[in-house]
């Protein structure tokens, strides 16, 4: 009884208070969902401060435009839509009237020819909020790199609206082909990552396929079939001078892949029907075995650390992926949906694996995690393949082929949210895509 | 009490004692014994056609047993999961290829692709042009033009719906239980106090799309001009000033509703009636901002369905993307936030830069939504003065 008396007491005592405070308190709502679309953005022009870069100051305009629009998160305002005239890069940006446009982004920009050089600067609003992004900034180049330039200023853009890395100052290699099927001629090639500057790198007198850069980009790793089998060749990208690698004869190598630090090559090798992985030791050769199963082993992969190599066997029956040391040992199996998995590659990010479907007739390019939680399939269809990262981890490219004797290989790129799917541009058919570190 | 039953009584008291003490102590020197534990085998019970025809397989002339009867103690590996074999060392002579044995460990020369067929000589050269040199930062502009948000124009308030509004009905009649005689107009009376003044001729009153609640009309003069506290009136009204006359008073019920002085709405006794009706706090003459009943949950979800439609996730990176931040914004009594006041009071599961554009998405979708004001009761700012919004982008993570 007396306990109740005094918890009526408490209650009438505090009650008050607890009113007062619930009075005082802010309104709290909780927001769990919104809209995903791409941000509206205009680019203000690239103002030509000296006479002769005119023609460049567009062409500028255009290409960091292209590299915004291109990724799907951005949609460029056309400029007939803006009301206010930016005469001069030092022009006061009037926020009223580009909030008008719904332009959530401003970009201000000018290109002057200075001693040789382009020089360009560029300052980025955020139109709503009413204050600048960031410091300006201002690049300078050779007239012959002006559009590494507007790649390097879409990077900083894209990196402060976005919050990820950046990514379209890189190169992608991959395999030019020509002729029908039966006999394909496939030779290296080198590209930016949007399709522009295509350098022919070897001719087409062999078979080439599964070109790999090194991290820092200088280096590239293919398979060629120059002597009759599938043999390893490293060529150096500013000379385009190429070797064999040292290898046991009667045997065949193929597939490999630089470790991170560029020091190691991983790669499969084959010897009276068994394939198995090994690592090279690139200054002194020495080479180590890392698998022994009698199953076939291939497409290794390094993990961003170098201490893990992901990979795909069939030790199981059908091809799946493991993930091991970088020293050997045991393996540890991550996929285990339905189908078969292959060729694997690990992000730059380290957080998740790319790699190739085949399921009930169709293939897919998908992700997981590197435990092979959270699979996803971000593509479909008759022949998806050989998956390869962005530099900064967002964007997948690989190889789409379509049916038929007259089917053809193209490249694709599509964000690892599943959106975006586009084809990438090349003079020809492609395959075997491998993107390149971010340039310095 | 005789002897024998003293006796007896003695040796019964002797008994129950000792039977007491026994109960008492007894179990510190006779402890139940542990039983043994009872060991349980698993055996195969097997028919007797089962073992003559075990008997009869098994090879008699051997001296060693079959190896099939321990097959089965071996359980086979998996299909799914074998385990790998560990890999061989290098020493080890096992493996038939031995490229560390390789006779010339020299690469082998080059093999130049046909020139003439090259179309490369010029692109490698730009590969390792001089990249780009980033310069210092440019300088700030000059000045900037401030936002220039003006506010949302008001509508010109017009209380009416209809340009012309319905006729009133005809008051209802009440039959009176007594008769009454007729009464005659005062003829001292002045005739101003009784004769409706003409009214200036004025356009008729302003049409609008939509029907304007009282309750609003009355927070919209509470916006304009009226204190945001006020004390309690006082408990009992005053009496109504005395009638001038009679005939006057008599008459005027007849005048129309409009002619009448509009009684003043006293809102603050609204509201604390409405409060102590719905079960909130009124603010009881203490001078504190009214702050009316609470907000709804459909008020809440008017507000959260105005904001969401403005907060765009579609350019935030992967790592923004697991990021919830807590954005406190203040609000002006119109509904709209100022836009200063936006500040980050709360963050989890991202780096800083993550919860830095989760922050600017949240911001820009307050300030873009906002720019048109929420959809707040007014009655209710005390409650909505400051607003905390946890943006959660649970639901738009990539899946």
């Amino acid at each position: 009884m007396m306990r109740f008396v005094l918890s009526m007491l408490v209650a009438l005592l505090l009650g008050p208070v607890a009113a007062l405070a619930q009075d005082q308190e802010p309104l709290h709502i909780t927001i769990t969902d919104g809209v995903i679309e791409p941000l509206p953005f205009a680019i203000a022009g690239f103002i030509p401060e000296t006479g002769d870069a005119g023609a460049m100051a567009g062409q500028i305009t255009q290409v960091i435009s292209s590299d915004l629009t291109g990724t799907g998160l951005f949609r460029e305002i056309p400029s007939s839509a803006y009301i206010q005239n930016i005469a001069s890069f030092d022009t006061p940006v009037k926020y009223s009237d580009w909030q008008a446009i719904n332009a959530q982004a401003l970009v201000v920009g000018s290109v002057a020819m200075q001693g040789g050089k382009v020089v360009v600067k560029f300052r980025l609003f955020d139109v709503f909020s009413g204050q600048q992004m960031g410091d300006g900034q201002q690049l300078a180049a050779s007239p012959a790199s002006w559009r590494r330039l507007a790649h390097k200023v879409a990077d900083v853009i894209y990196s402060r609206i976005t919050g990820e890395g950046p990514y379209f100052d890189s190169r992608v290699v991959f395999v030019s082909e020509s002729g029908p099927k039966d006999a394909r001629q496939k030779r290296l090639a080198v590209m930016d990552y949007d399709g522009a500057n295509v350098t022919y790198l070897t001719d087409a007198s062999t078979i080439v396929l599964a070109p790999r850069f090194s991290r820092d980009g200088t280096k590239v790793l293919y398979t060629t079939f120059e002597t009759g089998f599938p043999r390893i060749k490293m060529l150096d990208v500013a000379t385009a001078s190429a070797r064999l690698l040292p290898e046991v004869p009667g045997t065949m190598t193929f597939a490999p892949r630089f470790s991170p630090d560029g020091t190691k090559i991983v790669y499969s090798l084959e010897q009276n029907g068994n394939t198995d992985l090994w690592m090279m030791d690139v200054a002194s050769g020495q080479t180590q075995r890392l698998t022994t199963s009698p199953s076939i082993e291939t497409s290794p992969s390094f993990s961003p650390d170098g201490s893990r190599i992901v990979f795909e066997s069939d030790r199981s029956g059908t091809q799946q992926l493991y993930i091991m040391s970088v020293q050997g040992g045991e393996a540890t199996r991550i996929s285990f949906g339905d189908g078969r998995y292959s060729t694997p590659v690990w992000s730059p990010r380290g957080d998740m694996i790319a790699f190739t479907k085949q399921n009930q007739g169709r293939f897919h390019i998908g992700v997981m995690r590197t435990d092979g939680s959270e699979e996803r399939l971000l593509t479909s269809s008759f022949l998806d393949e050989g998956p390869t990262w962005s530099p900064n981890g967002r964007v997948i490219m690989f190889t789409r082929e379509t049916p038929g004797a007259e089917g053809q290989a193209s490249l694709y790129s599509v964000d690892i949210s599943g959106r975006n799917l586009k084809k990438v541009p090349t003079p020809g058919p492609a395959s075997d895509p491998a993107w390149s570190p971010l340039l310095p | 009490m005789n002897r024998a039953d003293k006796i007896g009584y003695g040796v019964s008291g002797v008994l129950h004692v000792g039977a007491i003490l026994w109960i008492v102590t007894g179990g510190q020197w006779f402890f139940p014994k542990k039983s043994e534990p009872v060991v349980i085998s698993q055996v195969a019970v097997m028919s007797e056609q089962d073992f003559n025809a075990l008997m009869a397989s098994a090879p008699k002339d051997a001296p060693q047993p079959s190896p099939e009867p321990v097959a089965p103690t071996a359980p086979a590996a998996p299909p799914e999961t074998p385990a790998p074999e560990a890999p061989a060392p290098e020493t080890q002579a096992t493996p038939e290829p031995k490229p560390q044995d390789l006779p010339d460990p020299a690469p082998e020369p080059d093999t130049q692709p046909d020139v003439a067929a090259l179309q490369l000589p010029p692109a490698p050269a730009e590969v390792t042009e001089v990249p780009p040199q980033m310069l210092p930062p440019v300088e700030q502009p000059s000045e900037t033009v401030t936002p220039e948000i003006s506010a949302k124009p008001k509508p010109k308030p017009a209380p009416r719906v209809a340009p012309t509004p319905a006729p009133e009905p005809p008051p209802e009649a009440k039959i009176s239980e007594q008769a009454q005689p007729q009464e005659t107009p005062d003829e001292t009376a002045p005739a101003d106090k009784v004769v409706e003044q003409p009214k200036d001729a004025a356009a008729p009153p302003e049409a609008t799309t939509e029907i304007v609640t009282e309750a609003s009309e009355t927070v919209d003069k509470q916006e304009s001009s009226a204190p945001l506290s006020s004390p309690r009136p006082s408990g009992k009204p005053k009496p109504p000033a005395p009638k001038p006359t009679e005939t006057a008073a008599a008459a005027t019920p007849a005048a129309p509703k409009t002619d009448a002085p509009a009684k003043p709405v006293d809102t603050a006794s609204v509201n604390d009636a409405l409060a102590a009706a719905l079960g909130g706090t009124g603010t009881g003459g203490t001078g504190n901002a009214p702050v009316g009943p609470p907000i709804t949950a459909g008020e809440k979800d008017a507000l959260i369905v105005d904001v969401k439609r403005c907060w765009n996730v579609g350019a935030l990176s992967s790592d923004a993307l697991r990021t919830t931040v807590t954005l406190s914004v203040d609000m002006q009594p119109d509904g709209h936030p100022i836009i200063s006041s936006i500040k980050l009071v709360g963050s989890s599961g991202g780096s800083g830069a993550a919860v830095n554009q989760a922050f600017e998405a949240g911001k820009r979708a307050i300030v873009r939504c906002g720019s048109d004001g929420f959809p707040l009761p007014p009655e209710k700012y005390a409650r909505w003065k400051t607003i905390e919004i946890d943006f959660n982008p649970e639901k738009m993570r990539m899946k």
